[in-house]
């Protein structure tokens, strides 16, 4: 019965998935292969604006005068925000198909009229977003690690800890992505529901930021999901993220299940 | 006694400031066809998404096949068949692709049923939704809901955007699935099709049923239009009509009349009178949707 649903949520969704995993590939094989050759450049641009300096510190999560090595460096292309763009625009896309987008645009009926539950509807399309998630950021891995190569191996991080950071993103991909079905599930409109959850993470990415020069944002900071997203400590130390993980997967999860009884239990009106 | 196909019990949906439905009770036995009517914003596709588990009923009872229409949607619509009234398909669907996603979802190959529909209808396989025209998407659409064989179909609206040939196919479709004991139920606004087509007919007005009878019942019961040509005028002048004749128009030799109650009496009326004609219409279903209307509602 959910293979049906799959089927559909593929052909709607390879496109899509394709395009965003191309411009990942690329986005993330130029930053690797600029980033080190720009290195001393970047130095002398972070001691003299300060300002700078402390955008890239609550990107990273470390103290960039102490802590800035050329692999500490390679953990900007992770946190790049083209590259966080595209994963979540990618996300944000996909989850507010379900059912926002399709009330909107009142192909719910035909999709409801089938004898399919409303919660096998969300699991297989929540199993589809996990699996283009794993190809785009995939396909952005292989940008990586394409242009990787040219960077000499000495300061290029190892395989392992690449691999962690990995991880990392993609538990924000899921905190991200629980959130955008969500908002889906309590929304008839598809703009709106993307606008809401781009707000949210946008607020996110304010709020670590902020979190750098003001006190009380400090205290909010664990609302923000960057603030489990720490890659230049994951290929400085090469400890999996274990409690970042389970606080994103946590987040993640509680998030879907919220927006599952809602979209199970919810009016449907296409009219 | 068998339970009826639906059934519903002081169905009550509101929703917004306007539209949704007060009280609708249906009984809908199997093997009919039932012709759902009412004016636009009545609480017809208000009630039919009631029934498929869309919306939830904030009162009364709605069940199909003896299950409740809101926790057991799912398990209904295994044998049910829904076209939606205001269709909309995905752009990058044909019909091919549509049929492959009922069967994987259904569990049952319907590529042939598909095919021998598609053909019925003229519909090709393989053309996008995007390029469709509103009567090949409804075509689609009505593909999709036949071709199950589902012993319920619910169609909100089914002709529209069909052109008449395929409109006559389509209630020949019907009709051979009623015959093989399985049951319909349709919204129209087409008064003349639910005459055509029904065996049973239900009203709907401002979210209440007004009327459940059927098409016999209701025409029995309907006043006839009767026009009586007297010898000469003097005679059509002379004539006192009886009380169950009531003169609309008096023109020449002729009277203009509708008939309440039974033609017997007409007959032995105009026995005794100096008519050299007379005519009994059949009033159809538009006359006398009107009249119920403007029976139970009251001029404007």
């Amino acid at each position: 019965m959910i293979r049906g649903v799959l089927v559909k949520s593929f052909w709607e969704s390879n496109l899509p998935t394709l395009l965003f995993g191309i411009a990942l590939f690329l986005v993330m094989a130029i930053l690797t292969f600029v980033i080190p050759q720009l290195q001393k450049e970047i130095g002398q641009a972070l001691a003299q604006l300060p300002f700078a300096k402390s955008f890239l510190a609550a990107l990273l999560g470390i103290d960039v005068d102490q802590e800035m090595t050329a692999q500490v460096l390679q953990s900007v292309v992770w946190v790049h925000p083209a590259v966080l763009a595209l994963v979540w625009a990618h996300e944000i896309v996909f989850c507010t198909r379900i059912p926002a987008a399709e009330i909107d645009r009142g192909t719910i009926d035909v999709l409801l009229g089938l004898p399919v539950s409303r919660r096998s509807l969300y699991v297989a399309e929540t199993l589809m977003w996990l699996a283009t998630g794993c190809v785009v950021l995939a396909m952005g891995s292989a940008g990586y690690f394409v242009s990787a190569q040219r960077i000499l191996p000495e300061l290029r991080p190892g395989l392992d800890r690449v691999l962690m950071v990995l991880a990392n993103l993609f538990g924000v991909y899921v905190a991200v992505g629980g959130l955008a079905f969500l908002v889906s599930a309590c929304n008839s409109r598809r703009g709106p529901a993307i606008a809401l959850v781009f707000t949210l993470v946008l607020a996110s990415f304010l709020l670590t930021f902020l979190a750098r020069f003001w006190t009380p944002a400090q205290q909010l900071e664990f609302l923000s999901v960057l603030h489990y997203y720490q890659p230049a400590q994951v290929l400085r130390t090469g400890n999996l993220p274990v409690r970042d993980l389970a606080a994103l997967g946590l987040a993640g999860a509680l998030a879907w299940t919220a927006g599952c009884e809602v979209l199970a239990r919810r009016n449907i009106c296409t009219v | 006694m068998t339970r009826p196909v639906i059934e519903t019990r002081n169905l009550r949906k509101r929703y917004g400031r306007a539209g949704g439905i007060e009280s609708v009770d249906l009984a809908v036995e199997a093997g009919q066809i039932y012709g759902f009517v009412g004016p636009n914003g009545a609480g017809k596709t208000t009630t039919i998404r009631v029934l498929l588990g869309f919306l939830r009923a904030a009162e009364g009872v709605a069940r199909i096949f003896g299950r409740d229409c809101w926790h057991h949607s799912h398990i209904i619509k295994r044998d049910v068949g829904y076209l939606p009234g205001d269709l909309r398909l995905y752009p990058w669907l044909t019909a091919q692709r549509a049929i492959y996603i009922a069967s994987r979802v259904r569990g049952v190959d319907l590529a042939d049923a598909a095919r021998e529909l598609a053909a019925r209808f003229d519909l090709p396989m393989n053309q996008r939704v995007r390029t469709m025209s509103r009567g090949m998407r409804q075509k689609l659409g009505i593909v999709l809901a036949l071709a199950h064989r589902p012993r319920l179909l619910i169609l909100d609206e089914p002709t529209t955007g069909l052109d008449p040939p395929m409109r006559i196919e389509l209630a020949n479709c019907l009709r051979e699935r009623v015959a093989v004991g399985d049951t319909v139920f349709f919204s129209s606004h087409s008064l003349a099709e639910v005459e055509q087509l029904c065996d049973r007919v239900g009203i709907v007005r401002d979210g209440c049923m007004v009327a459940d009878e059927s098409i016999v019942e209701w025409r029995e019961r309907a006043p006839r239009v009767v026009v009586l040509r007297f010898h000469t005028p003097a005679a059509a002048a002379a004539a006192v009509p009886p009380d169950f004749l009531q003169l609309t128009r008096r023109q020449d030799t002729a009277w203009y009349a509708t008939l309440h109650g039974s033609s017997i009496r007409l007959m032995q009326w105009i026995a005794t009178q100096p008519v050299a004609d007379a005519a009994v219409e059949r009033p159809d279903l538009e006359t006398l949707f009107h009249s119920y209307y403007l029976a139970t509602r009251g001029p404007a």
